[in-house]
């Protein structure tokens, strides 16, 4: 040891010392947890490659798939990417319009209005998404509405989700102490501009982070629509290929591939803005 | 001359509970009223029905003119208490600043939103008034990053900046810790001697001897005592009254 040579460096405080394990800890923490997906990824791979490998008297065999297939219809199935984005980005923002609407029917002493919010909410959350998706499909033009397939299903999608999300909001008024209120009326503001300039800007904040995960979730459920045949997003579009050169599981794999990178960079996306957000640059 | 402040004939009920009990009081202009006694003794409730952020049981309140009768109901009720809040500022215990908003935006909030101001000139009236608290330097922070002073300070001046007839405290340094009670106080005593009419809902026996013009000691919902502070340091005549003044100057000791 050198205690001599570094003896003009101040000694580390035993702050410093539990601090520095700490940090040792949690990048070996880190590390290893990069290591492990790393070997499930791997598996994964094999698991796809067709390869086998033995152990004593047992073979280890993986899937073969046809990897000329996947070469030959990835531009197609990619080509359903635009839709998925375009479907769930139409679906969040009706969503999110309903979810508030829905949020603050509930706050209202009118029972109609209040009426109409629970009615909704109630409906919605207590019948499966598909059925809902085929049902718009199959009942709007009956009723004389002709949308197109794509939108009656944004419409179930947004309709859907407006409803779970409704209970975000919710919490998110919520979240407003009502010492917020007070001063806002004490100042002078009616009720409209109590909420639209104290409450709705507090609320939306405290609403980001829980929208965002519904975002990713609804990415996937956007597959879905595909049902009904005629929004020819990633599902429909691997579906299709797939049963048509019989090679269901490739072109599957090709989509589960697209939703899982999609929804890992929404998900990067959505650390940093709740990181943003948590810093408390409010 | 005329009260700028008269409540009459008011009783609150909160569910059974009879908080305040026929309770009529003038406050005429420039005067410093100092509301004291000991929690759940209405006091807070009782400032909180100048402004109808609580509902008056019975009773009328009028603020600089401008009367909300007992019996006026729907728009015209409505109406009323918007006119009442436009000459009351008020304070609260817990500063309850806009956190989305900077310094300058709580403040020019109310002049620009409620009264339709010009943003130019709120902004000219909010930075007087900031200064006048001595916080114009912090104009552009966000209230999460001031001491419970400073937002107490910054929340005093959006009141002004509402140019209201009346300011109400409520409870305004019980929230503070103890080193910062100063500052805020230091400011209140200034807009008292600039001639606001002022009702102060406190604990601070020292605010209410040295500022107040008049003490009003409130107890089981009703008012006990109405005096000049010396009247009341002095020579207290409820025994309750005494009680309060003893234990305060136990504290100071």
């Amino acid at each position: 040891m050198n205690m001599f040579s570094k003896a003009q460096d101040a000694p580390k405080s035993q702050a410093e010392l539990i601090y520095e394990a700490q940090a040792r800890k949690e990048r070996k923490f880190r590390a290893n947890v990069g290591l492990s997906w790393f070997i499930l990824l791997f598996i994964l791979v094999f698991t796809f490659s067709g390869q086998s490998f033995t152990i004593g008297s047992i073979t280890f065999g993986g899937i073969k798939i046809d990897t000329e297939f996947i070469a030959n219809n990835l531009a197609f199935i990619a080509g359903g990417l635009g839709e998925t984005i375009k479907i769930s980005l139409m679906s969040i923002v009706l969503a999110m319009i309903l979810a508030l609407l829905a949020a603050l029917g509930r706050l209202s002493t009118f029972p109609p209005i209040y009426a109409l919010s629970t009615f909704y909410v109630s409906l919605i959350r207590g019948t499966p998404l598909i059925l809902q998706i085929f049902f718009f499909y199959l009942a709007l033009p009956q009723l004389g509405i002709l949308l197109s397939p794509l939108f009656s299903g944004v419409l179930a999608l947004g309709l859907n989700y407006g409803a779970y999300m409704s209970e975000i909001f919710r919490a998110g008024l919520s979240s407003v102490g009502k010492g917020q209120r007070e001063a806002a009326i004490a100042l002078g503001m009616t009720p409209t501009q109590t909420m639209r300039r104290i409450i709705l800007p507090q609320a939306l904040r405290f609403a980001i982070p829980p929208v965002g995960n519904e975002f990713i979730a609804m990415t996937k459920d956007s597959a879905l629509v595909s049902v009904t045949g005629f929004a020819h997003e990633l599902m429909w579009r691997s579906v299709k290929v797939g049963r048509a050169q019989f090679h269901t599981l490739e072109a599957l794999i090709m989509a589960a591939m697209f939703y899982w990178g999609m929804t890992l960079i929404l998900s990067y996306f959505q650390n940093v803005v709740e990181n943003r957000l948590a810093k408390g640059d409010r | 001359m005329l009260p700028i402040v008269k409540i009459s004939n008011l009783d609150k009920y909160f569910g059974r509970l009879h908080v305040l009990k026929n309770i009529s009081l003038e406050v005429p202009e420039r005067e410093v009223v100092c509301l004291i006694g000991r929690s759940g003794s209405g006091k807070s409730t009782l400032l909180r029905c100048i402004n109808f952020l609580e509902e008056p049981s019975h009773g009328s309140i009028e603020v600089d003119g401008v009367k909300v009768p007992e019996d006026a109901k729907g728009a015209e009720r409505r109406k009323l208490i918007h006119d009442v809040r436009l000459r009351t500022g008020m304070v609260f215990q817990e500063f309850n600043l806009f956190p989305h908003m900077s310094v300058l935006e709580n403040v020019i909030e109310g002049p620009v939103i409620v009264k339709g101001m010009d943003r130019k000139q709120a902004i000219e009236l909010a930075e007087k008034n900031l200064n006048h608290v001595d916080m114009l330097w912090k104009k552009d922070e966000y209230p999460m990053r001031l001491s419970g002073g400073q937002k107490q300070r910054v929340a005093i001046a959006r009141a002004l900046t509402m140019e209201p007839r009346v300011m109400l405290f409520d409870e305004p340094t019980s929230a503070l810790d103890p080193e910062l009670i100063g500052e805020v106080m230091n400011v209140m005593k200034k807009i008292a001697f600039e001639g606001m009419t002022m009702i102060v809902v406190t604990h601070e026996m020292g605010f209410a001897r040295d500022v107040a013009d008049r003490v009003i000691v409130m107890a089981d919902g009703g008012l006990i005592e109405d005096s000049k502070p010396e009247d009341l340091f002095n020579n207290p005549k409820d025994p309750r009254t005494k009680a309060l003044i003893d234990r305060y100057r136990a504290e100071e000791q």
